[in-house]
């Protein structure tokens, strides 16, 4: 694609995601805000699992012990924004420092089985640490921070934009890291650890430190969401919330970060729209995603790229190397 | 304090059954069924609806073993065939299907928590030597033995253990010597949801069933399994009772920590032993 034609064709997209809270309806501007918070956690796992190959279950974990965090210094009001949202951030790093270690051990299959236990663990101190975390009834009354609360034309927009902008820099930062020589390194992990190792590269501490960004970019995703919602509850860290971004990820097609947006989005307005006619949407939702694993496990990007051009973006973007 | 441990050896017993079940076909077939956990609910609320139709316990247990052993079946044969070789994909197969089968379960019986009436003659306490033990509990131990005996007897003192070993150690290879491994692993994966079902009935009456317990249940079924080692009989024989004892003594003494605390020898054993205690660690 033209250079010139890329950047208007960027341009546009940008405008209209900046203009979105001014041209459409609340409700379009709610399922986009949160259609953005999700996809910081689907760009999370979709960095684990494009680049490393490493399907992490416990991404939902590292939003809520952001969210946590945040939670629990403002309801005591200890800390407040930013502070609380850096005592967040510091948090997940701990957090994902430890668990890293342990989950770093393993590989494959085995990884999927230790952060989903992880994942379950992190579910189960929330709910069952009562006196901290309020168990099931949640912590309840955040406040956003008035930095987010500024208007534009009389549009509160203030939480949007920052979103916005949050969401543009981490897809772009995550793109640019996986063109970028540690991004190879993963690569080389990704499809042959053993070589990596023969080859004296130190593995397991490029493994650890992807599973730390992964976990920040959770965190982010984490801080919005409590901001948003201004509660912070057990059931938006179950499992079920591990699902919903495999199967955004998996829908969109695991190597591509762009893709964990598309997925996100896909499976949101699936959320909504059949959420209104039953309650038990999962069915449908899980259905469709045994259908995608089962015969299109390149997901819908992986389809998109098969169109010519876009398979040279997809060579010049993931694989990092021109197709010959 | 003594009550306390026999309600540990009663769980443990539980999770030994749902662990070996899981252990073995996760072993043979390379598969972490991630729907095994959906599968002792789907047991449990089938020996439910039996129970109320039927009034025979029994009955229950039975039907409730055999609808799981065909869910496994279905899924074996129909799904995890189509993806065989692809860990990821087969992994993320059993995924969804959980997420199905956990859904259908809510549009079956509801959300609120059941419980699964059990016969008069397991109820009430026995005395065991001074000690007052619910005869339920002793049940599900006895249970729990038999079952471990007879899969004991079956790996290690019948042709067809034979085979199932040698597929844990080297699956190709026994298929090059002639033997259908591929019935072999469907056998093996219905067993375990079989056993699964079983376990489900029992520890519905023993405990209360509600949505979500399918995730709880996996989730100490893995445990059990990492911590005793893949594919490793006596390991999850171990693992079993020490996560029964933490599990019991966790909710008396630490509520506020009890999964965290199951969560403590795993992270242990992975640091100083990451095949497990018994495992003598898979590719």
């Amino acid at each position: 694609m033209n250079q010139a034609v890329k950047w208007v064709f960027y341009l546009i997209v940008l405008l209209f995601l900046a203009a979105i809270p001014f041209l459409m309806s609340d409700f379009f501007t709610t399922m986009t805000t949160r259609v953005m918070y999700f996809s910081l956690m689907a760009i999370s796992f979709a960095f684990l699992a494009g680049q490393v190959g490493l399907i992490s279950l416990a991404v939902p974990a590292f939003l809520g012990v952001a969210g946590y965090t945040i939670a629990i210094l403002e309801t005591r009001e200890i800390l407040f924004f930013p502070y609380s949202a850096i005592a967040a951030l510091g948090m997940v790093l701990v957090a994902a420092a430890i668990f890293g270690i342990f989950v770093n051990r393993s590989q494959g299959i085995y990884f999927l089985m230790l952060t989903l236990i992880l994942g379950q663990i992190v579910w189960a101190v929330a709910l069952q640490w009562a006196s901290v975390t309020n168990g099931s009834n949640g912590l309840i009354g955040i406040t956003r921070p008035e930095v987010m609360q500024f208007t534009v034309a009389g549009q509160e927009v203030g939480f949007y934009y920052i979103l916005l902008l949050t969401v543009l820099l981490v897809t772009f930062g995550v793109l640019a890291l996986t063109r970028s020589s540690f991004g190879m390194k993963l690569k080389g992990i990704r499809e042959s650890e053993s070589r990596m190792i023969m080859l004296g590269y130190p593995v397991m501490r490029m493994k650890w430190i992807a599973f730390m960004i992964s976990a920040f970019i959770a965190g982010l995703s984490g801080i919005f969401l409590v901001y948003y919602i201004g509660v912070m509850h057990p059931s938006a860290i179950d499992l079920d919330s591990a699902a919903m971004v495999l199967i955004a990820v998996i829908f969109g097609g695991i190597y591509s970060i762009v893709g964990a947006i598309i997925g996100m989005g896909i499976v949101q307005t699936f959320e909504i729209f059949l959420s209104a006619f039953t309650s038990r949407y999962m069915i449908i939702i899980a259905l469709m995603f045994l259908f995608v694993v089962m015969y299109a496990p390149k997901g819908i990007m992986g389809s998109i790229y098969k169109i010519k051009f876009m398979d040279a973006l997809y060579q010049k973007w993931y694989t990092g190397r021109k197709k010959r | 304090m003594l009550i306390t441990i026999v309600n540990g050896l009663t769980m443990a017993s539980l999770l030994f059954i749902i662990a070996v079940g899981l252990n073995l076909s996760f072993a043979l077939l390379r598969v972490a069924n991630l729907a095994h956990g959906a599968f002792y609910l789907f047991g449990g609320y089938v020996g439910l609806s039996t129970m109320n139709y039927t009034d025979s316990w029994i009955l229950a247990i039975l039907v409730g073993g055999l609808v799981t052993g065909v869910l496994a079946f279905l899924l074996e044969f129909f799904l995890l065939r189509k993806v065989r070789g692809d860990n990821l994909r087969e992994t993320l197969v059993t995924l969804s299907v959980a997420f199905i089968l956990a859904d259908l379960m809510i549009v079956i019986w509801g959300g609120n928590p059941r419980s699964i009436a059990y016969p008069e003659m397991l109820q009430g306490p026995v005395h065991l030597g001074g000690i007052v033990v619910p005869k339920l509990s002793v049940f599900i131990f006895i249970f729990a033995v038999v079952i471990g005996v007879l899969l004991w007897l079956l790996l290690n003192k019948t042709k067809i253990g034979m085979v199932i070993r040698a597929g844990v150690d080297d699956f190709e290879m026994v298929s090059a010597l002639g033997t259908n491994i591929r019935f072999v692993f469907t056998a093996m994966f219905v067993v375990a949801g079989f056993l699964a079902g079983i376990v489900g009935v029992i520890g519905g009456s023993h405990l209360m069933m509600s949505p979500g317990d399918d995730w709880r249940i996996l989730t100490y079924a893995l445990l059990i399994i990492i911590l005793g080692g893949m594919g490793s009989f006596g390991g999850s024989v171990i693992a079993a009772l020490i996560m029964g004892f933490i599990y019991s003594f966790g909710s008396l003494y630490f509520p506020e920590f009890q999964l965290f605390l199951m969560f403590a020898p795993v992270a242990l054993v992975l640091i100083f032993r990451p095949k497990g205690l018994f495992g003598r660690g898979l590719a």
